[in-house]
C-alpha cells in the first residue's frame, strides 16, 4: 500500500546523489560499474580464488586448450600455458597486478598531482609562463612515451615502470588541479574564507578540495584506463614486468612464442586487459556525461 | 602576433636547451664511462682515447663540454651505437622517417572514418545511430593496441594470408633511401617493375596503419561529434534557424565549418598518440621505426643510442605540440591554450 | 585569418577527395593483386635466427655466424658427401696421403674465380698462395692477419690443429703440401668442416695497402657461390648470385637471410610466404609445419648434444659427488618431453647414436630426489643453497629454449633444497662471461661439424679447450687428454672405439657435465623451393636452391 502523500515534499539531492542518479539512469555505464567490481572481487580475493599457483609448473600438462575447446580438460578452465601454468590462475593474478598497480600509480599520481596542482594554484609566483607552458607541452606528449623515455634513463624492470607510470601521470592532475583552484579561488565561498582570515592550505582544504572529488574521480578513470594500458604496454614491450610475474601484457608477450599452435594464450590475457579497459572507460565516459547533465540542469 | 611568435620562439629555444643538457647530463647518469656514452666506442685503446678526449673536450670545464656537445649535436656528430658501431644520425635518419609515414598515414586514415562517423553521430544525437557509434568508438579506444595487432596478424595474416606480417616492403626489393619515406623512394628510385613494388609496399603498410588507426579513429569521432552537438546548440545556430535556413544550408554552410576549426589542432595533436602507439606496434611488425629501434636499444643497453633516440623523439613531439599550439594562437589569438577536451 | 582557414578547409577536403579516388582506383587495381602476393623478383629469403659475429668461420664456432658465410661465401679444400659423410672433393680435386700419415698432398682445381664486387675486382684465379694464407691465419702467430678481429680462432684452437700442423708449403701454383706433427685420422675431417675456409689472399694484400685489414671479416670475399652484398644488423644480409662459380649448381639472383630472432615469428613469415625457408623450427611447432599443405619439413638425426656443465673450478661443483646429487634430482624425460616435444633422445652420453663411438650399454643417471637430497646433505650442501644456472638466450638445435629448460629445472633443484637464480644476457655477451668462468652451470650444448667422435670429446672437454673456451665445464683430466690423443693415433674404428668407452666411462663416474638430449636437425620450407636438404655436417647451404 503507497501511502498517498499529503503534502508536495520536494526533493533536494545532494550534489553527490544528482550524478548517481543521472548515472544510475546510464545502463552502459551501470554494466561497466558492475564489471569493474566484479574486477576488485578477483583483485582483492584472487589468493583464495585462483585455483593454482600461478608460478606452478606442471611438466605433464603443457598448453592444454580451454575446457570449451574439443580436447580441453575441466581442471585448467583456460588450458595451461606452455610452462604447464593454469591460465585461469595466472589471468586472475595478473588482474590483480595489472589492476592493483594501476590503482595504485594514479593514487600516487593523484596525490602529488593535486598537492603540487595546489600549490600552484594557490599561489602567485608560479605563475610564469614558462612554467605553465612547459606544463602544457608535457600534457600533450602521450603517457606512454615518457614512460618509455624514463625507462629507457632508469632501466628495464616492474619498480621502474611503475615510477616512471606514476611520473608520466602526474602532470594532468597538476593541470586539473591548477586550473580548478584558480577557478574556484574568485568564487565567493573562497573570498568569504579568506576574509575570514583563513590561510591558504585551510582555504585547500577546508573549502576546495571537498568540491573537487568528483572532478578527481572522472580524472582518476581516466588516468586508471591509461595507466593500465601503459603498465600491461610496457609488460608487453619486456621493458616492465619480466617474466615469470604474471602480470598481463607479460604474458601477452609470453603467448606469442606459441600464438599459432596455441592462441588462447595471448586470446586470454588481452581479452582481460581489453575487459578491464572497456568496463573503466564505460565508468568514466557515463560519470563524464552525468556530471555534465548535472551541471547542464 | 609578433609576440605571440616572439615567445613561441623564446620557448622553443628553451625546451631544446632543456632537452640537449638534459641528454647530456644523462652521459654522466647511465651507467658505464661517460665518454663510451658520449662516442659509443665500447674499450677505446690508449690511441684513440686520447682523441675521443680531445674531440669531446673531456679537459675542459663541464659547462664548455656542453658547449661542444652542442656543436656536435648541430653539426650531426651523434656518436655511434655501441651494438652495431653504426653512426646514430645515419640510425635517426633512416628510422625516424619510417615512423613519421606510419603515424601520418593512420593520421589520414583515422580522419577519413572518425570525421564523416562523428559528424553523423552528433547530427543523430540521442538516436539510435548515436549511440551504436557511440558504443563501438567505446570499443575502439579500450582496445589494448598491441592486442589488437596481433590478432589482426592472427586473422589476416596467417588464417587467410592476405598481407604480410613484418617490415615495410619484400626484402627482393632493393629500394636505395633517398627520403626515408617508402612510396617516395620508390617513385624517386630508377628499379623496374615500380608499381609492383609500390604495391608490394602498400601491402605491408595495411595491417600496422590500420591497428594504430583505431584507437585515433575513435578519439576522432568522439571529438568530432561533441563539437557538432556543441556547435548545433550555440546561439547562432538557432538563430539561423529561427530566420527559416534550411537543415542542409545550416549544416553545410554554418555548423561544419564552425564544427570543425576548433577541433583541428585538437586533431593534429592525435599525431603524438600515434606515434606512441606507431613505437609499440612496430616492434609487432618488424617495422623499422624509431620505436622498434629505440627499444632495441633499451635491451641491449645502448647508451648512446638510447640517449639519441629518446632526444629525437622528445624534441621531435615537442616541437610538434607547441608549433600547433602556435598555430591555434595565430588563428585565435581568444585561445589561450589547446583544451584537453573530455572526449 | 579567416581565409587562411578557408584554405586549410578546402585542402583537406580536396585531400578527402583525393583518398577517395586512391582508394577507389586501388579497388579497381584488384583486390586479388592486394591480397595475393606475386613477387617477380628472383631470389630465395632464408629466415635465419641471429646476427652473424663477422662473416669468417674460422673466427666462430657459433652456427648462425657459419650458417651465413661458410656455405655460401667461402669454399673448402674438401667437403662431405650430404649422403654418406665422406670426404670428397672441394677446391682440392685429389689428394695423398704419405704411408707414415704425416704428409698430405693436395692437386688444387684451376680456373677457380673469386667474387667481384664494389669493394674488390681480382685479377687473378684461385691458386696454392690463398690456402696457405688462409691456413697461416689462424696457424702462426705472426701472420699478418692473425691478430686481425680479436686474433681467436676456437675451431682450429680447441681442436689442436695449429700445433698439430708442422708446415704448408707451396709445390707449385695448384699442388699444396701439409706436414703433420704426428699422425691424426680425422685431419682430413677438419679441413672439411665449415671453419677451414679459403680466404684471398691478393684482397687481404688490398686491405693491407690501404690500411683497412679488419674489413675483411665484414665486407668477406671468396670463392662460394654467393658474393656478399650488404648486412644491416638484426635486419638482413644479402647476397648477391656469383656468376662465375666454378660448381654447376643452379642459382637464384639472389639470396636473403632474413634476420628475425623468434622462431614462431619465423614460422609466421614461413606460412605467409615472406621466407622460402627457415632454420630451426621450435620444437612445440613442428607440428603446425607437418599438417600445412604449403610447408615441408625436413628431418634428419642431428650430431649434436645438449647438456648441463658445472663450473668445475667453483667450489662446491669441483666435488664428483654434488655433480652427481645434482644430476639426480633432475628428470630429464620429463625435460625432453617439455623442452623438445619428444623431438629428441634421451642423452646418456655427450656422443650421439648416430656416431661409432656411441656406446649401448652406457647408462642413464635416473631420476631420484630422494638420493640426491640425501647425497647432498652428506657433502654439507643444506636446505637454502644457491646456485646459478646460466641458460643460453638463443635456440640452437641441441637445446631449443634454454631458458624455459632452466625454469623447469628450478623447479626440481628447488624440491631438493637448492635455490636456482637463472642467468641470461644478449647471446655474444653470454659466451664472453663464460669464457671468464663467472658461472655456476650453465645449459649449452654442442653441434658436431664432422663425424669425427673426435669433434665431440676434444673440444667439450679436453684441457686445451678450456683456453679456447669451449670447455665450458672448465674440467682438466691428464687421464682423459691421454685416452683421446691415443684414440686419433689409430685409423681404424674398432681400436679407436676402445679409447672412447673408456673416456665415456670416465665422464659417467666424474659427471663434469649431465648430457641431456641429442635432438634431431630440422628444417622447414615452403613446397615450392627445390633442393633445399639439411647438411648433416654443420651450417647451412644454399648453393643451388631455387624457386619453382
Amino acid at each position: 500500500m503507497s501511502r498517498s502523500k499529503l503534502y508536495q515534499e520536494e526533493f533536494h539531492p545532494s550534489p553527490l546523489q544528482h550524478t548517481w542518479m543521472e548515472f544510475k539512469e546510464n545502463h552502459i555505464a551501470v554494466g561497466g560499474l558492475c564489471c569493474v567490481l566484479f574486477i576488485l572481487v578477483i583483485v582483492l580475493f584472487c589468493g583464495v580464488l585462483a585455483p593454482f599457483d600461478p608460478l606452478l609448473q606442471q611438466a605433464d600438462a603443457i598448453l592444454i586448450p580451454p575446457a570449451w575447446q574439443p580436447n580441453g580438460g575441466i581442471v585448467n578452465v583456460f588450458g595451461t600455458d606452455a610452462l604447464g601454468r593454469d591460465l585461469l590462475s595466472r589471468v586472475m593474478h595478473g588482474c590483480q597486478m595489472t589492476f592493483g598497480i594501476s590503482i595504485l600509480l594514479v593514487l600516487i599520481a593523484m596525490s602529488i598531482g593535486v598537492s603540487v596542482g595546489a600549490i600552484a594554484g594557490m599561489s602567485r609566483g608560479v605563475r610564469s609562463s614558462v612554467v605553465n607552458h612547459t606544463l602544457d607541452s608535457i600534457m600533450a606528449i602521450p603517457t606512454l612515451l615518457i614512460a618509455i623515455i624514463i625507462i629507457a634513463i632508469l632501466g628495464t624492470g616492474l619498480v621502474n615502470s611503475m615510477w616512471a607510470i606514476a611520473l608520466a601521470l602526474t602532470p594532468q592532475f597538476i593541470h586539473q588541479t591548477r586550473d580548478y583552484v584558480r577557478q574556484e579561488c574568485k568564487k565567493e565561498y573562497v573570498q568569504a574564507a579568506k576574509l575570514d582570515g583563513a590561510p591558504p592550505n585551510q582555504i585547500f582544504i577546508r573549502s576546495i578540495l571537498p568540491n573537487m572529488g568528483e572532478i578527481l574521480v572522472v580524472q582518476g578513470t581516466m588516468a586508471l584506463s591509461i595507466a593500465i594500458l601503459d603498465i600491461s604496454a610496457l609488460g608487453f614491450l619486456n621493458l616492465g614486468a619480466q617474466a615469470p610475474t604474471p602480470e598481463l601484457g607479460a604474458m601477452l608477450s609470453e603467448g606469442i612464442e606459441v600464438a599459432y599452435i596455441a592462441p588462447w594464450s595471448i586470446a586470454l590475457p588481452g581479452g582481460a586487459i581489453f575487459l578491464m579497459m572497456l568496463s573503466i572507460n564505460l565508468v568514466g565516459d557515463g560519470l563524464r556525461s552525468a556530471l555534465r547533465n548535472r551541471l547542464l540542469h | 602576433m609578433l609576440k605571440v611568435i616572439l615567445r613561441f620562439f623564446n620557448l622553443v629555444v628553451l625546451t631544446l636547451l632543456a632537452l640537449s643538457f638534459f641528454s647530456f647530463i644523462l652521459i654522466y647518469l647511465f651507467p658505464g664511462d661517460p665518454l663510451t656514452n658520449l662516442s659509443g666506442i665500447a674499450n677505446p685503446n690508449p690511441q684513440q682515447l686520447e682523441i675521443l678526449n680531445q674531440t669531446y673536450h673531456r679537459d675542459s670545464a663541464f659547462l664548455i663540454q656542453y658547449w661542444y656537445y652542442l656543436i656536435d649535436l648541430f653539426s650531426g656528430n651523434w656518436g655511434l651505437s655501441v651494438s652495431s658501431g653504426l653512426s646514430l644520425a645515419d640510425e635517426v635518419a633512416r628510422t625516424l622517417p619510417a615512423s613519421i609515414e606510419l603515424s601520418t598515414y593512420a593520421l589520414i586514415l583515422s580522419f577519413i572514418i572518425g570525421l564523416p562517423l562523428g559528424f553523423l553521430a552528433g547530427l543523430r544525437h540521442h538516436k539510435t545511430t548515436d549511440y551504436a557509434l557511440l558504443s563501438a568508438s567505446v570499443l575502439g579506444y579500450s582496445i589494448p593496441v598491441f592486442w589488437l595487432a596481433m590478432l589482426l596478424i592472427l586473422g589476416f595474416s596467417l588464417q587467410l594470408g592476405w598481407f604480410p606480417l613484418s617490415g615495410r616492403i619484400s626484402l627482393l626489393y632493393e629500394v636505395p633511401r633517398i627520403s626515408g619515406f617508402m612510396f617516395l623512394d620508390i617513385i624517386w628510385s630508377d628499379i623496374d617493375n615500380k608499381s609492383e613494388v609500390i604495391l608490394d609496399a602498400f601491402r605491408h603498410l595495411i595491417l600496422p596503419t590500420l591497428s594504430i588507426a583505431a584507437f585515433t579513429t575513435t578519439v576522432t569521432l568522439r571529438i568530432m561529434r561533441r563539437s557538432i552537438i556543441e556547435t548545433l546548440n550555440s546561439e547562432y545556430i538557432q538563430a539561423a534557424v529561427a530566420r527559416g535556413l534550411t537543415s542542409r544550408q545550416i549544416i553545410m554552410k554554418h555548423a561544419l565549418k564552425n564544427a570543425l576549426m576548433p577541433i583541428l589542432p585538437i586533431l593534429a595533436m592525435q599525431f603524438t598518440t600515434l606515434l606512441t602507439n606507431a613505437m609499440i606496434v612496430e616492434v609487432i611488425f618488424s617495422w623499422p621505426g624509431i620505436g622498434n629501434w629505440l627499444i632495441q636499444a633499451i635491451y641491449q643497453r645502448d647508451y648512446p643510442a638510447i640517449r639519441v633516440g629518446m632526444l629525437a623523439v622528445s624534441t621531435l613531439v615537442v616541437m610538434f605540440t607547441m608549433t600547433i599550439d602556435l598555430l591555434l594562437r595565430l588563428i585565435d589569438p581568444k585561445k589561450s591554450k589547446v583544451e584537453r577536451v573530455a572526449i | 585569418m579567416l581565409s587562411y582557414c578557408g584554405f586549410k578547409l578546402n585542402s583537406k577536403k580536396r585531400l578527402l577527395q583525393n583518398s577517395f579516388i586512391i582508394l577507389f582506383c586501388l579497388s579497381l587495381f584488384g583486390c586479388d593483386a592486394l591480397l595475393n602476393a606475386n613477387n617477380q623478383s628472383d631470389g630465395v629469403i632464408y629466415c635465419s635466427e641471429g646476427n652473424p659475429t663477422s662473416f669468417n668461420p674460422q673466427l666462430d664456432t657459433s652456427g648462425t655466424t657459419v650458417d651465413a658465410s661458410s656455405h655460401q661465401i667461402y669454399d673448402r679444400l674438401l667437403d662431405f658427401d650430404g649422403q654418406t659423410g665422406n670426404v670428397i672433393a672441394g677446391l682440392a680435386t685429389s689428394w695423398l696421403i704419405s704411408d707414415n700419415g704425416l704428409r698430405y698432398t693436395f692437386q688444387l682445381r684451376k680456373n677457380v674465380e673469386f667474387h667481384q664486387t664494389d669493394y674488390f675486382t681480382p685479377t687473378r684465379a684461385f691458386n696454392v698462395d690463398d690456402v696457405i694464407f688462409s691456413f697461416d691465419r689462424w696457424r702462426l702467430k705472426d701472420s699478418v692477419y692473425h691478430n686481425v678481429s680479436g686474433g681467436a680462432y676456437p675451431y682450429a684452437d680447441s681442436l689442436g690443429l695449429g700445433k698439430l700442423i708442422e708446415r704448408v708449403e707451396r709445390i707449385n701454383t695448384y699442388r699444396l703440401e701439409i706436414v703433420l706433427k704426428q699422425p691424426q685420422s680425422s685431419f682430413l675431417s677438419n679441413l672439411a668442416t665449415d671453419f677451414a675456409v679459403i680466404l684471398s689472399k691478393e684482397y687481404a694484400e688490398q686491405l693491407e695497402q690501404n690500411d683497412q685489414k679488419d674489413l675483411i671479416d665484414r665486407q668477406p670475399i671468396g670463392t662460394g657461390p654467393f658474393k656478399f652484398a650488404n648486412f644491416r644488423q638484426d635486419s638482413f644480409i644479402r647476397f648477391k648470385k656469383h656468376n662465375q662459380y666454378w660448381g654447376d649448381s643452379i642459382q637464384t639472383e639472389q639470396l636473403i637471410f632474413d634476420i628475425t630472432p623468434s622462431s614462431s615469428l619465423r614460422l609466421a613469415k614461413l606460412i605467409t610466404g615472406e621466407c622460402d625457408a627457415m632454420g630451426l623450427p621450435a620444437h612445440s611447432e613442428l607440428e603446425v609445419v607437418r599438417q600445412s599443405k604449403d610447408l615441408i619439413l625436413d628431418e634428419k638425426p642431428g650430431l649434436n648434444v645438449g647438456f648441463w656443465a658445472f663450473n668445475t673450478s667453483k667450489p662446491p661443483f669441483d666435488r664428483p659427488e654434488v655433480r652427481r646429487a645434482l644430476s639426480l634430482a633432475i628428470d630429464k624425460n620429463a625435460l625432453i618431453e617439455a623442452i623438445y616435444f619428444d623431438s629428441a633422445i634421451l642423452a646418456k652420453n655427450i656422443v650421439p647414436p648416430t656416431s661409432w663411438a656411441f656406446q649401448t650399454e652406457q647408462k642413464n643417471i635416473s631420476y631420484n630426489p630422494s638420493a640426491a637430497q640425501k647425497l647432498l646433505r652428506e657433502n654439507g650442501i643444506e636446505p637454502g643453497f644457491t646456485m646459478s644456472i646460466w641458460a643460453m638466450p638463443v635456440e640452437r638445435p641441441y637445446n631449443p629454449n634454454a631458458i624455459k629448460m632452466a625454469e623447469l629445472m628450478q623447479g626440481y633443484l628447488q624440491a631438493v633444497g637448492v635455490n636456482v637464480e637463472i642467468v641470461s644476457y644478449e647471446w655474444s655477451t653470454f659466451r664472453e662471461k663464460l669464457k671468464q668462468g663467472n658461472h655456476d652451470s650453465v645449459l649449452i650444448g654442442w653441434s658436431a661439424d664432422n663425424g669425427d667422435p673426435d669433434n665431440f670429446y676434444r673440444p667439450l672437454l679436453s684441457c686445451g679447450a678450456i683456453k679456447s673456451g669451449t670447455n665450458r665445464a672448465f674440467w682438466c683430466s691428464e687421464e682423459y687428454d691421454a685416452l683421446i690423443d691415443q684414440a686419433l693415433r689409430f685409423t681404424n674404428n674398432e681400436d679407436r672405439q676402445y679409447f672412447y668407452f673408456k673416456a665415456n666411462a670416465l665422464i659417467a663416474e666424474q659427471l663434469p657435465l649431465v648430457p641431456i638430449a641429442h635432438a634431431s636437425k630440422y628444417q622447414a620450407f615452403r613446397k615450392n623451393l627445390v633442393g633445399f636438404e639439411i647438411n648433416p655436417y654443420g651450417g647451412v647451404k644454399l648453393a643451388g636452391v631455387t624457386k619453382e
